[in-house]
């Protein structure tokens, strides 16, 4: 064998070993398994930014000062969109919450140079906050524009630095943070269904967003389970189900169902004005 | 001799092998070098010195002579994350009534007339970061010595095993566990 066989070879195997740590998008078919996912129901939300609230006390999420928002370096894992349409006084109002998509083939994860955001195998788009290094490569790569970047360490003023989730990490300056579906929800699950015995059954994860939403626009769960209720309702609305940017060919986990309105006036020249 | 240990860095036994082996032979004082190494390893290496406990409970005598599961104490430890420490009271159910002469029950007896906590010192402490359920692993059959030693013959409890991340994908390798990194990091 030649040493550039040799070489090949060496190589080849290298792979295989960093394949059996981190699954490739070859290795986990999205059809298989666990995929957690979200169906939201723009018909259903009212835009109450329960969500956001909630999400921001899960997860550790610093406070957005006015300033900060000013900066546009506010954080908000999922926020609320808001979108006219038609001029006062017969303008409505469209609310659209946006939060991590959890591409099926995302576009963040292939640019990381240090694999700190990888795929999971339950469809999850994972941060991993140690090997961030903060190149932000995957926050220009995101079309939904949902990852956060820590421009200051997160300060709590009292009491509310008492009143942090223990569960999630307090994320330091220089990395990227993002919508995690409260992955320690579902570890948490994980747990309980293993000391239990048994398959984490549909409807018992919740992440903070859809358990606090108070018109059920957001329900969570496997969607690659039939017996769930987002799979079901994604399956019987399907005449009115898209993904965002779906041209992207990014495979969300997250699907929106919005009837489209057919009296709906649509001007060439009208703005979104978020 | 601990005093010293935790002055020093900590060194693994790996670490001190490959450093030990790297500068030994070029060296004229290289042998003084292995002896410095080996003098850490045996001081405490990677394990951290015994944290000072505000009551001196032994671990040999309850779980060693007495024999008392483990369990039996830290009672979450098949059902959550932390292994949890026993309350007083507790305490109190064996030693309203046994060897209420000795001084150290007599302090662990203030702290229960006065109806205070003890402030036990923190032995086992994984970074923020990480976030360590005991429940799927007292399921999974790992019995408790594999992570924390042979307690049953410590007087004063310490870390024996180094608790990394290395530590820990070792295990998880071995035993066909999860290697996801969301598993253990929140």
């Amino acid at each position: 064998m030649s040493s550039s066989a040799n070489e090949a070879a060496a190589r080849a195997s290298a792979v295989s070993e960093m394949g059996r740590t981190i699954p490739t998008d070859a290795e986990v078919p999205h059809s298989e398994g666990v995929r957690w996912g979200m169906v939201v129901d723009l018909d259903r939300c009212t835009g109450c930014q329960a969500c956001v609230v909630a999400c921001q006390a899960e997860n550790n999420i610093a406070l957005n000062e006015e300033q900060r928002v000013l900066e546009r370096r506010a954080k908000t894992w999922i926020r609320i969109e808001r979108y006219w349409e038609g001029e006062f006084p017969n303008a409505k109002a469209r609310f659209i919450p946006v939060l991590c998509q959890h591409c099926g083939n995302a576009p963040c994860e292939t640019v990381c140079p240090v694999w700190a955001t990888y795929h999971n195998r339950e469809g999850l788009n994972v941060q991993v906050y140690n090997r961030c290094i903060g190149t932000r490569f995957c926050a220009n790569g995101c079309p939904y524009s949902v990852r956060y970047f820590n421009f200051w360490n997160p300060e709590w003023p009292e009491p509310m630095n008492n009143q942090l989730n223990p569960d999630v990490t307090v994320r330091t300056k220089g990395i990227i943070e993002k919508c995690t579906f409260c992955v320690q929800r579902i570890n948490r699950a994980h747990v309980t269904a293993g000391t239990e015995g048994r398959e984490i059954r549909p409807g018992e994860v919740q992440p903070a967003c859809a358990q606090s939403c108070p018109t059920s626009a957001l329900v969570f769960a496997d969607l690659n389970n039939s017996e769930s209720y987002p799979a079901q309702l994604a399956e019987a609305e399907a005449d009115r189900s898209y993904t965002l940017l779906e041209h992207f060919g990014t495979d969300p986990g997250v699907i929106y169902l919005k009837k489209v309105d057919p009296h709906a006036e649509i001007h060439e020249d009208e703005h979104a004005h978020a | 001799m601990q005093h010293l240990a935790a002055l020093l860095p900590r060194v693994t036994l790996k670490q001190a092998l490959i450093v030990g082996g790297a500068t030994a032979p070029p060296l004229v004082g290289g042998a003084g070098v292995l002896a410095i190494l080996l003098y850490l390893m045996a001081a405490g290496g990677t394990a951290t010195p015994a944290p000072e406990q505000p009551i001196a409970f032994d671990h040999s005598v309850h779980a060693g002579d007495a024999a008392i599961p483990c369990e039996f104490c830290h009672r979450g430890v098949g059902t959550q994350a932390a292994a949890t420490v026993p309350s007083v009271e507790q305490c109190m159910f064996c030693h309203s009534v046994v060897k209420t002469d000795s001084p150290q029950i007599q302090l662990l007896q203030a702290h229960w007339d006065t109806k205070t906590p003890v402030n036990w010192a923190r032995v086992h402490r994984v970074p923020d970061h990480v976030r360590f359920v005991h429940a799927p692993h007292i399921q999974a059959g790992v019995a408790c010595e594999t992570c924390h030693g042979d307690v049953a013959s410590m007087e004063e409890v310490k870390q024996v095993r180094s608790l990394a991340m290395g530590d820990c994908q070792g295990c998880h390798r071995e035993n066909s566990a999860s290697l996801d990194c969301a598993t253990c990091h929140k």
